[in-house]
């Protein structure tokens, strides 16, 4: 169901709420405020400017880093534009002597797994004994 | 009220200060306090805080002296500046946590015209104002400061007055739905009990 709108209504609630925002009253500002304030702004007057930042000295150093970043970035182009080339979008297989190398690496998991269970089954003994 | 605060009393002050007298800027803070600690309690409704506020838009104020470029007058850099600050303040620690939704409601009609319950209804309206989403909260919160002065508002914003005009009359849609009753009673009714500040300065 719609709203029923009333332009009229809306307008004298407009003003209403306009009315009761604008009739605000000023507040007064505390009567060491102004004190306050100016001891503050002295205090900060008093303070020794920061030392600026040594651009020139340190000029050379940005300098160079910026051009290493950039040749950086240019061989890093130039080799992979070079090398997009040759890559072959055929499925990559792994040797038969990268295979065989990886084959303990299940055994090695487990025992690791192994040892990871054995500890936390340990801890939470300890822990209900409390050793821990 | 802001524009009788005399601009050649602000250059002369801030010449002064430029050149290194900092017991100069105490003219600027004695001329602006009123309007800065009541702009910062319209963004607060907080004494304590506002006047924290408003010394802290101050301070900034003495550090950026020389960023003023004389392109706008005084008041207006100063309340662009004090509005940034207010709205960086509130940001870190917001005001309300009230939203709209469960901002308290003003009392009804036939208790309206008790001085106290209209009073307290009357706070719940400025009170709501601060739950309004940001966006339109601050241009509801400058218009009425600025004592209805879109193109003020809007310089303050640093917005133009066409987005100000339509964020306030969306600000003013969601107070107006928010409090259903105030569609239900008359202006006139009020006119007796609420005067505007111009009127009650007259």
């Amino acid at each position: 169901m719609k709203p029923i709108v009333n332009p009229e209504t809306d307008r004298d609630a407009d003003e209403l709420v306009g009315r009761i925002l604008a009739a605000e009253e000023g507040l007064i500002p505390s009567s060491g405020f102004l004190a306050a304030t100016m001891a503050r702004v002295r205090d900060e007057a008093a303070c020794p400017k920061p030392i600026p930042f040594p651009w020139l000295r340190a000029l050379p150093g940005i300098v160079l880093a910026v051009a290493v970043l950039c040749w950086c970035g240019f061989e890093l182009v130039r080799v992979g534009l070079a090398n997009a080339q040759e890559i072959s979008l055929t499925q990559l297989h792994l040797t038969a002597a990268a295979g065989r190398a990886l084959e303990p690496a299940g055994w090695v998991a487990a025992a690791l797994a192994a040892s990871m269970l054995s500890w936390l089954f340990a801890r939470r003994l300890a822990g209900r004994s409390g050793l821990l | 009220m802001h524009a009788a605060i005399s601009a050649e009393e602000d250059l002369a002050d801030v010449e002064r200060v430029l050149s290194g007298d900092v017991q100069a800027f105490e003219g600027i803070v004695r001329r602006w306090q009123g309007p800065l600690v009541n702009m910062a309690w319209r963004y607060s409704r907080d004494r304590g805080r506002a006047e924290e506020m408003a010394q802290e838009a101050f301070l900034r104020a003495w550090r950026g002296l020389a960023g003023w470029r004389r392109e706008s007058s005084f008041s207006t850099w100063l309340f662009a500046l004090a509005a940034n600050v207010f709205r960086s303040e509130l940001q870190r620690f917001p005001a309300v946590n009230v939203p709209l939704e469960d901002a308290v409601e003003p009392a009804g009609p036939a208790t309206q015209h008790d001085g106290l319950a209209g009073r307290q209804s009357d706070e719940a309206v400025r009170r709501a104002v601060l739950a309004l989403p940001k966006r339109y909260r601050e241009p509801v919160v400058l218009y009425y400061f600025h004592e209805m002065d879109v193109a003020a508002a809007a310089r303050t914003m640093g917005l133009p007055e066409g987005t100000v005009k339509a964020r306030l009359a969306r600000g003013r849609e969601l107070l107006r739905k928010r409090f259903p009753q105030l569609n239900e009673q008359s202006v006139p009714a009020f006119s007796s009990t609420l005067r505007t500040k111009k009127e009650v300065l007259q």
